[in-house]
């Protein structure tokens, strides 16, 4: 009798698991809970180009089946995207339909988008709290930056929040751990202060010859690899800047939560000038070609078994760097851990519903679509990017002892960093500002020049502080000041 | 006179296919095209660049402050520089290897239409893709370029480094357009008339003697023709820009900052007046430059 009743517990837990298991699979948005789309107009949008997209071609041919409304997706290179759609979203034109935002742009062009709570209350019968509980799934910090002023704007599509990457394999090392204990006189492990990226930096670089886990090397070997080119440096400084503690700007707001004024304090001017310091120190560890690389040479350095710290790098890099480095050196495995401070650049590519568009109805379903389970299971699975959404990356598939590395330790990273990193987020400048994309681009430039010798740090930040107030003045409704 | 007598006004349609003035309404699509595409965007640019306008709201205008800006602006002015150095390089040795290979290719030899047909390649890569493809080659650590170097026994060079970046820049635009040359040159020099040099040869002049004294005041025409459009096209130099350094290390060249200004930060108002400097010194450049055409050519003295 004892033996049946227990298996009937079983048998009743277990049918209790599944109907939660599929009442959970119920609850997640997908293609069979968009309502008839009464208005037919054909959307447009514009997406950058790569395999990704390539990969969700076949799904907005599906959310086409399922609508009947047509989706025109027009694709170029990424650095291209910003300039195509802000002209069509100034002058209203309502070319693009739905619009594919890097996150830092989001308060920018959020006079110009649609709040999608508004269109979820408007299009959705599930309303608002359909929306709000399906967008729950997504990462907390990435869907804070695709905020503006506490709306809700746009969805991640795919993220490419920052980590830093080692050898595991040579961190790891006996020799070289007993090394580097020996010649700093604590352990080796993965830089969280400063002071131990330069000491790594200085004991990883070594000439062609000298010893790498006790076998010579067959080239030279740099302890770092960064991004110090004028196109992506400026979210290596993000990481270093916001990791103090720090930004640009403070974000300043009155006793509600409002929005007060943005201030250049000397706090954010002494540690903007100490994070170029160190940045320019660090780059004597790194190869010179760093001067000029983007992301694609940075992950060929560390790849090629050529350098051992990535210390800030996008972490949807982090599959194709172990990829290669498998090819290169039979036993280099690598590990992926917070930027030194531990708050890494972050953002996602997303997607919204421009206030222009014709047919704003069928854009906030395609929106909802490519933020979906679905979709976004298909971005990392077959597209190799970085869904935001966590149930995605807590799918069992990932933890399999086939993919547990690298996508396992990546998903168990991003789903430790992005709630950690989530308080801070909804002060950081980028993502209160209207003048956001135009800083960022200027500061591309800007701060690569004391890495180049073009000019010393303190013009360096003087610049930065002069445009930054120039553009802010310009482009922001919310005053900004520098504090003498 | 009676009503069926009187002169009837022609008809828009036919005044337009009259034999006085179908030759003008043949124009009319170009001159539209022009108006829509040319004249309409430059009035515009020319308009905003006496205005401060960032896309937003409506244009403020400000006269010359965008202008006198420019002329303070230590940024632009050594851009400008760079812009004028590049310029002189790439000129010098796209005309000296065109010459020197025009002068080598005139020749009949074995496989001339292989090798010929083969230095058309850089021609008809797209400039944006050719520069990439430079940019992995000469990349210091995995570089074609100096893993050659360091197989022979050479050591690396950081071609990208801040010293050497605008030249590495120089390079790639001259690797792309010295077949212009040597084709314009090669054209010249197989018109040129035989007989001179005939007379020449009877007379005993030295090889050195009939190029100096024949081939070149002949080939002159082309030669400035070769240096009017180089320098039109190379004032508005970007693309090499694009795929490398992106205005890094040191590289920062006229049309990049005009880019940077205008379609970055959208400082449309601050961005035009570089637009329209530009123009005008590519105007002004070329203007000296064609007058000396001319009188290369002898229509004026």
């Amino acid at each position: 009798m004892k033996r049946m009743i227990a298996l009937l517990s079983c048998t009743l837990f277990i049918l209790c698991l599944a109907a939660v298991g599929t009442k959970a699979q119920e609850a997640r948005f997908g293609l069979q809970d968009i309502p008839k789309i009464k208005n037919k107009r054909t959307l447009n949008t514009v997406v950058e180009t790569g395999k990704v997209w390539d990969k969700i071609m076949p799904y907005i041919a599906e959310f086409t089946k399922k609508t009947g409304v047509k989706v025109n997706v027009e694709r170029v290179a990424s650095p291209v995207v910003y300039s195509k759609e802000n002209v069509e979203l100034m002058a209203g034109t309502g070319y693009y339909d739905v619009v594919y935002v890097e996150t830092s742009w989001t308060t920018e062009w959020s006079p110009y988008l649609y709040k999608l709570y508004d269109l979820a209350s408007k299009w959705d019968p599930a309303g608002i709290e359909g929306f709000r509980k399906d967008a729950e799934n997504h990462s907390p910090s990435i869907l804070i930056c695709g905020q503006a002023y506490g709306d809700q704007m746009v969805l991640p599509f795919y993220t490419y929040h920052m980590g830093m990457f080692i050898r595991q394999d040579v961190f790891d090392d006996p020799t070289e751990r007993a090394n580097f204990k020996a010649k700093y006189g604590y352990d080796l492990k993965p830089a969280t202060t400063d002071k131990e990226l330069y000491d790594q930096g200085e004991f990883f670089t070594r000439k062609k010859g000298e010893p790498l886990k006790g076998k010579p090397l067959d080239h030279d070997l740099y302890g770092l690899a960064m991004m110090a080119g004028a196109y992506q440096i400026n979210d290596e400084i993000s990481c270093r800047i916001w990791g103090k503690g720090s930004d640009y700007v403070t974000v300043v707001r009155d006793s509600t939560g409002k929005l007060k004024e943005f201030v250049i304090t000397k706090a954010n001017k002494q540690a903007l000038k100490e994070t170029l310091r160190e940045y320019k120190n660090e780059l004597k560890w790194a190869s010179p070609g760093c001067l000029t690389a983007n992301f694609d040479f940075v992950v060929a350095q560390q790849g090629e078994g050529r350098a051992i710290i990535q210390p800030h790098q996008f972490s949807n890099c982090f599959a194709w760097t172990a990829d290669i480095l498998s090819k290169h050196v039979a036993d280099g495995r690598l590990g992926i851990y917070p930027t030194v401070g531990s708050q890494p650049y972050t953002g996602a590519w997303s997607v919204g519903v421009a206030k222009a568009s014709k047919n704003p109805e069928a854009a906030y379903w395609l929106v909802r679509y490519l933020a979906s389970f679905e979709c976004q299971k298909a971005v990392m699975k077959e597209g190799g990017q970085l869904s935001t959404r966590m149930d995605v990356l807590r799918d069992p598939m990932w933890h399999t002892s086939e993919n547990r590395y690298p996508f396992g330790i990546l998903c168990d990273y991003l789903l430790d960093i992005w709630p950690k990193q989530a308080k801070y987020v909804p002060n950081y400048w980028y993502f209160n500002t209207k003048a956001g994309g135009k800083v960022y681009e200027m500061q591309m430039h800007v701060f690569h020049t004391p890495m180049s010798g073009e000019a010393t740090i303190d013009q360096a930040v003087a610049e930065a502080e002069a445009r930054t107030l120039e553009l802010t003045s310009k482009f922001d409704t919310i005053p900004i000041r520098e504090e003498k | 006179m009676g009503p069926d007598t009187a002169v009837r006004k022609p008809s828009i349609w036919e005044i337009l296919t009259s034999e006085k003035y179908f030759k003008w309404t043949l124009l009319i699509p170009l001159f539209a095209l022009l108006l829509v595409f040319m004249l309409y965007p430059l009035f515009y640019c020319l308009y905003y660049s006496f205005c401060q306008w960032g896309m937003q709201g409506k244009a403020i205008f400000v006269g010359l402050h965008n202008y006198r800006e420019l002329l303070n602006d230590t940024a632009f002015m050594e851009a400008l520089a760079r812009t004028f150095e590049v310029l002189a390089i790439c000129i010098v040795a796209e005309l000296l290897i065109g010459l020197g290979l025009a002068l080598l290719w005139n020749r009949e030899f074995r496989g001339q239409n292989v090798v010929r047909g083969l230095a058309l390649l850089p021609l008809l890569v797209a400039p944006l893709v050719l520069s990439l493809l430079w940019n992995f080659m000469l990349e210091y650590d995995f570089g074609a370029v100096n893993q050659i170097l360091t197989a022979i026994g050479l050591g690396k060079v950081y071609w990208w480094s801040p010293n050497l970046a605008l030249y590495t820049i120089c390079f790639i635009t001259i690797w792309q357009w010295f077949p212009f040359s040597v084709f314009v040159l090669i054209a010249g020099l197989r018109s040129l008339p035989r007989d001179v040099f005939e007379a020449a040869r009877v007379d005993g002049a030295s090889n050195w003697y009939t190029f100096r004294r024949l081939t070149l005041p002949m080939l002159s025409p082309l030669i400035m023709i070769i240096v009017v459009l180089r320098a039109m096209w190379l004032i508005r130099l970007f693309d090499p820009l694009y795929g490398t350094t992106r205005g890094g290390v040191r590289t920062e060249l006229l049309d990049w900052r005009v880019y940077r200004t205008a379609f970055v930060y959208f400082d449309i108002g601050y961005g035009s007046s570089m637009a329209i400097f530009s123009l005008f010194l590519t105007i002004a450049v070329c203007a000296v430059m064609y007058r000396e055409l001319m009188k290369a050519l002898g229509v004026i003295r």
